[in-house]
């Protein structure tokens, strides 16, 4: 049986350096917008794989184009996860941003997941061509947290294996720095990758408007503290929401989050009012 | 050198998407990965992007997919047991992409192992079945493994007993779990079980099997235990139809290059083997 409504358009878009699987969502009603979506790292990514669907299809809907890029190394994108670097994920950002602009017909934005919306801030502010807006899901403020916690996942593992021997975060770093390449979680994670990731800082005032939502546990916990400080020294250029729900790139099982897809179509509906 | 392909193809009212790694020349029996788990198309760690490159570098075209309610794919979430019109929509698509094309095996880890051997014996293009860690979860099967496996294993290993003691592990909640394992060891699984339904399915399969077992992974030490608790199982592991290979350190993922890279290889020299 096929469906009377359109599929969105899988394809391989060519780059500077390989091609790039590609799912473009097509506007379903008058275009009011566009958005590149980037993903989040290493296995967040595969976790968070339907929720991108399912915002993409809700956004689609309602006129926003979006294009779903898989970064170099990345998903179905050409490249080892070992070759992926950081400078690369920014070309292939501005690739994807000029197919989007070129077929949708209107200047794109950006949306990002945790480290995603690191790159999305990163690539915003030393763009030539400025992003229309930003839209960001939970994202990383400070990459070297976040390296950190990714490091984390490979001394559990050793925890875990007898034969291999107990190492800290501060060791991995050191191994990192002397250029080795280190196997974390299954993925190969590049000296050099890592060390931009290390350097990555989201917190300066982004060139144009942003909406940032973070997921939370419950409908009365507090945004964290953080988000709020930083938020507030980017003034009226943001609006900062919390949606109460399952932290779905990082949960054992694939889980759903309607919540946050609702209250992003209905954020990104009066910005487009 | 191998082309990636990408596409959209329906089932039940609704979109799924794959992407094909098609080399010039393909060999007529192409490889259909089938996900498992909380995954979608490229696999933990990008396994299966990885394993249907080299696949496709050895001239054996490569397709994977989400079925409904995975990954890019439209649809509410389903369970392995619900996707047979998935698989045969997916064969559809793989065989008009690649129409060199003259029958298909089909790969699949975990609970996607036991949703291709569910499905193989009711269509007549699928040859061979490649089962890595297949998921035969019942509750007494569960626990036997883990006590074969785990607990034996480590009850005199130091190490293990430095952690309890250092904290790292409750040992109270240790124990309690310990004499819960046991008596849900003693229970025989219930007849009409996931066991007794691939052993069924299977047994209709005229076709080759390969099964790939991980050494430090409870699920496959389930299904290893079978044939010793079962005549039945144990007389259908000695088939010559199918192989079995051991990958004795590996996770349930294969999280390692290395052991990728082995999965990959006896992949495709089984597939040439026959």
């Amino acid at each position: 049986m096929t469906p009377r409504h359109p599929s969105a358009e899988p394809f391989f878009l060519p780059t500077d350096a390989g091609t790039r699987f590609c799912l473009y969502h097509a506007p379903r009603a008058t275009v009011r917008g566009a958005l590149v979506y980037l993903h989040p790292f290493a296995d967040e990514m595969n976790k968070s794989r339907r929720m991108a669907a399912m915002q993409a299809r809700a956004l689609s809907a309602q006129g926003i184009a979006v294009l779903q890029i898989d970064l170099h190394g990345c998903g179905d994108s050409d490249g080892e996860f070992a070759d992926a670097r950081w400078d690369q994920w920014k070309r292939d950002v501005e690739h994807a941003c000029r197919w989007l602009h070129q077929r949708a017909g209107v200047q794109p934005g950006l949306w990002g997941l945790r480290l995603g919306a690191l790159l999305a801030l990163e690539y915003a502010r030393s763009a030539a061509v400025k992003p229309a807006q930003l839209l960001l899901w939970q994202p990383v403020m400070q990459g070297a947290a976040f390296l950190t916690q990714f490091l984390r996942l490979r001394v559990a593992g050793a925890m875990l294996d007898d034969s291999v021997p107990a190492t800290g975060t501060r060791e991995l770093r050191a191994a990192l720095a002397s250029g080795e390449v280190l196997e974390v979680a299954g993925y190969e994670l590049a000296p050099q990758l890592a060390a931009a990731i290390d350097a990555a800082d989201g917190t300066a005032l982004p060139p144009c408007p942003v909406i940032w939502i973070e997921v939370v546990a419950a409908p009365d916990r507090p945004l964290p503290p953080a988000a709020s400080r930083i938020a507030a020294t980017w003034g009226q250029q943001v609006s900062l929401h919390g949606a109460a729900g399952p932290a779905f790139w990082s949960t054992q099982e694939i889980e759903d989050h309607p919540e946050l897809v609702a209250l992003t179509c209905s954020l990104m509906e009066q910005r487009h009012e | 050198m191998s082309e990636q392909r990408a596409f959209s193809f329906a089932c039940g009212g609704q979109w799924l998407y794959g992407v094909a790694s098609v080399p010039a020349e393909p060999h007529q029996r192409g490889v259909l990965i089938v996900v498992g788990g909380p995954q979608y198309r490229a696999g933990s760690h990008r396994q299966f992007t990885l394993l249907a490159r080299s696949l496709a570098a050895q001239g054996i075209a490569a397709m994977r997919f989400d079925y409904r309610g995975m990954g890019d794919s439209e649809g509410t979430l389903r369970n392995f047991e619900a996707v047979d019109d998935d698989l045969r929509a997916a064969i559809d698509t793989f065989m008009v992409q690649v129409p060199q094309l003259r029958e298909v095996v089909l790969w699949g880890l975990c609970d996607a192992a036991s949703a291709v051997s569910l499905y193989a014996a009711g269509d007549e293009r699928v040859t061979g079945l490649a089962l890595l860690n297949p998921w035969v979860r019942t509750d007494s099967g569960a626990a036997q493994a883990t006590l074969k496996h785990y607990y034996r294993a480590r009850l005199f290993d130091k190490s293990l007993w430095k952690k309890l003691f250092s904290g790292r592990f409750n040992a109270r909640a240790a124990v309690r779990s310990f004499t819960g394992l046991l008596g849900s060891a003693r229970q025989a699984p219930a007849a009409g079980a996931l066991p007794d339904r691939m052993h069924d399915r299977l047994g209709r399969f005229t076709g080759r099997v390969l099964v790939m077992l991980s050494g430090a992974d409870l699920t496959a030490q389930e299904f290893d235990g079978l044939p010793r608790a079962s005549p039945k199982w144990s007389a259908l592991m000695a088939a010559p139809r199918i192989t079995r290979k051991m990958l004795p350190r590996a996770d349930h993922t294969c999280s390692r290059r290395e052991w990728k890279d082995q999965v990959a290889l006896w992949t495709a020299e089984w597939l040439r083997s026959w």
